[in-house]
């Protein structure tokens, strides 16, 4: 199929940026769209991605971000947050900083803005991880971004409250490309809640659309915890690429929680590329009615001694369709590697769906590795025991389904915990 | 026969449509402790899960009965709402379920949605203290990670929460060290009072040396096919299972 070529008004930023959104845009227009059925691309249409025209728009989103934006910032203001980051559609980027994170050197605000007052940083890390060598879709983002979000941790700075990112995107019809980037200077720690919503409300809407790109690095000695929750409207067709990359000694923990949306197609992916190095990453996936899920998460061990783990659980309901595939790379000279991966499926009804697809590229033999996968309905003789002992079947259903999701609730921070609890609990509510 | 407290009457049971509970009858009244025994296979475990309920141990025929209702109908947790509690010899885990919100649920369908549960804490508290349970026990989750020993701790604790007219307990002395069979048997002399009654199902009369049966039954091939009293349970653990056998077979031969 041919695509539209896209030809946008301006590609602004200085000059070194203006060069990337070139390139990116000639990558995008030229690399043809990816062949549907081929890996990656098995279970949902490209099609669903494609734009015929490069302006990004926006829609009046007072109505479905206000209360939530007003929640944030009664957190904030009780001191629960050390930062609250506001990108209104990519395009109008607003913060606040505690006294404390200011004192301790953080950085969290417009990426636009970073681009003059931390440049050198900008120009080193923006498009080091997503860049046009990606992918079509990463190349898009890459032209066309206008405003993101930039978190600078420096070195030594802990943060022990969280940095809160409320990433809202238009209604009906709106097209936004959201841009994250992360620096975790070494040995300082940070939380950040990388929160998306809003979009078209429906599933019959005119559909909105969203291509975001998140890169995050953490460096030597780090601890970066960093939460990507999705809960778009049902009318939102979002595509986004995550990537991080630790250096020796770092740890980070990496939350992908996805809820929203009509087809979301979502890759997160971290590079373990300094010794000691540690991943976790813990993800919750819950659909339901028509939504189209495809995600991908990868962990790639570039040097020896380096630990990775994944759990990512999915929870299905009505006719709901998850896609998942887990790639685990160990580069050959990366020796005495541990890695692991799991993928947990409960469908809850007939009619839902889920494909669990584990990759293994291991080239070298000195690591530890497992991989795993369960695709079910509910357990008949778990459901049995809890009834036997007087909890109606609904009840206990609810009660199993929350166990299930239990593990991934421990790596919410408190902040995001309870509105995480709240979009489960209602989804559970009609079960 | 009088009703009794419990009673089950010409019960058959089918699995995956073979019947392997093929007319078993009982009767326990308040106070009493009852055992069956037999060898492995003989359809014990599936008489148990059968009278709970277990939606695949199907009561084909017979009726079964707690405190004049009529249970052979009712869902699992019906039948447990309304007295009978079944000690699983296979408890099941179940992860993110703490064993603190499991018991909560549990007694709060017993007791009804609205009822007040503000003595919760302190009655599991007491009742972990009588079984030699740690408190942060509540915290687990159910059975996930639990040694044998702890997953019978746990079903005794139920037991004693939920308070049932009516406790099956099934091989509830399989995989337990001798301390362990003692906790349990002290849970199970303690529950058993004048207002209810007990059920051991057991494969060894171990069990029976520390919670003393009112009366033994012989569970062979689907039937409950002798009874008699504590000195049974002797005998069996003596002989074995063969000269009942023989037993049988002589019958079925005379008629």
């Amino acid at each position: 199929m041919e695509t539209p070529k896209l030809s946008p008004s301006q590609l602004t930023g200085p000059e070194w940026l203006q060069a990337k959104r070139a390139g990116s845009l000639t990558s995008y227009n030229d690399l043809p769209l990816p062949q549907r059925g081929l890996h990656l691309w098995r279970y949902t249409d490209p099609r669903t991605f494609v734009i015929d025209s490069a302006e990004a728009t926006t829609t009046s989103v007072e109505s479905t971000f206000a209360d939530v934006a007003r929640v944030e910032k009664q957190h904030f203001d009780d001191g629960h947050l050390d930062a609250l980051v506001i990108d209104n559609q990519g395009q109008t980027i607003t913060s606040d900083l505690s006294a404390d994170a200011s004192a301790a050197g953080l950085v969290a605000g417009s990426l636009t803005a970073a681009l003059d007052s931390h440049r050198e940083l900008a120009e080193r890390y923006l498009y080091a991880l997503v860049n046009t060598a990606f992918g079509k879709f990463e190349a898009m983002n890459g032209a066309l971004w206008q405003d993101g979000v930039f978190v600078y941790v420096p070195d030594n700075a802990v943060l022990t409250r969280p940095i809160h990112l409320l990433r809202e995107a238009g209604t009906n019809g709106s097209r936004q490309f959201p841009r994250l980037l992360v620096i975790v200077g070494a040995n300082a720690e940070a939380t950040v809640i990388d929160e998306y919503g809003g979009g078209a409300d429906e599933a019959g809407d005119t559909p909105s659309y969203s291509n975001g790109v998140v890169e995050v690095f953490g460096g030597a000695g780090s601890r970066t915890r960093y939460i990507s929750l999705q809960r778009h409207g049902r009318g939102m067709n979002a595509y986004l690429t995550h990537r991080a990359q630790i250096a020796n000694d770092a740890s980070m923990v990496t939350v992908p929680l996805a809820f929203g949306g009509a087809t979301t197609k979502q890759n997160f992916g971290v590079n373990l590329n300094g010794r000691g190095a540690n991943s976790e990453m813990a993800g919750l996936l819950f659909g339901g009615n028509y939504q189209h899920f495809d995600n991908h998460t990868l962990h790639h061990h570039t040097v020896g001694d380096t630990y990775s783990n994944i759990d990512y659980r999915v929870a299905l309901k009505d006719r709901a369709l998850s896609a998942y595939t887990g790639l685990i790379r160990i580069d050959q000279k990366a020796k005495n590697c541990e890695a692991y991966q799991e993928n947990r499926n409960l469908l809850l009804n007939p009619g839902t769906r889920a494909e669990t697809i584990p990759e293994l590229e291991i080239l070298n033999e000195d690591v530890s590795c497992s991989h795993g996968a369960t695709v079910g309905p509910i357990d008949p003789l778990m459901l049995f025991y809890l009834t036997c002992r007087g909890i109606p079947t609904d009840v206990a259903t609810r009660m199993i389904v929350s166990g299930f999701v239990a593990s991934t609730f421990d790596k919410i921070p408190s902040d995001a915990r309870e509105r995480v609890a709240a979009i489960v609990e209602s989804r559970l509510g009609d079960i | 026969m009088a009703n009794g407290l419990f009673s089950f009457s010409d019960v058959h049971v089918e699995v995956e449509g073979k019947e392997v509970v093929r007319g078993a009858s009982l009767t326990v009244n308040p106070g009493e402790i009852h055992a069956i025994m037999g060898p492995n296979g003989s359809g014990k475990s599936s008489l148990s899960h059968g009278l709970m309920g277990h939606p695949a141990y199907e009561i084909t025929s017979g009726t079964v009965t707690l405190n004049g209702a009529d249970l052979t109908e009712m869902e699992a947790d019906e039948r447990s709402r309304t007295g009978l509690f079944l000690a699983f010899q296979y408890p099941l885990a179940i992860p993110g379920v703490t064993v603190a919100n499991f018991l909560r649920a549990a007694l709060q369908a017993h007791r009804g949605p609205d009822a007040d549960m503000s003595d919760f804490r302190s009655l599991v508290k007491g009742e972990m203290d009588a079984l030699g349970i740690k408190h942060d026990f509540a915290t687990r989750y159910v059975n996930d990670g639990f040694s044998g020993g702890e997953k019978k701790r746990l079903e005794i604790l139920q037991m004693a929460v939920l308070g049932p007219r009516m406790a099956i307990l099934d091989e509830t002395d399989s995989g337990l060290d001798i301390d362990a069979l003692k906790t349990v048997a002290e849970g199970i002399n303690r529950f058993s009072g004048q207002d209810n009654g007990v059920l051991l199902v057991t494969h060894y009369q171990r069990l029976l040396n520390y919670v003393q049966p009112d009366f033994v039954h012989v569970m062979m091939d689907g039937r409950l096919v002798k009874s008699g009293g504590k000195e049974l349970a002797v005998k069996l653990e003596e002989q074995g299972y063969e000269w009942i056998e023989a037993e049988v077979a002589e019958m079925a031969g005379a008629n």
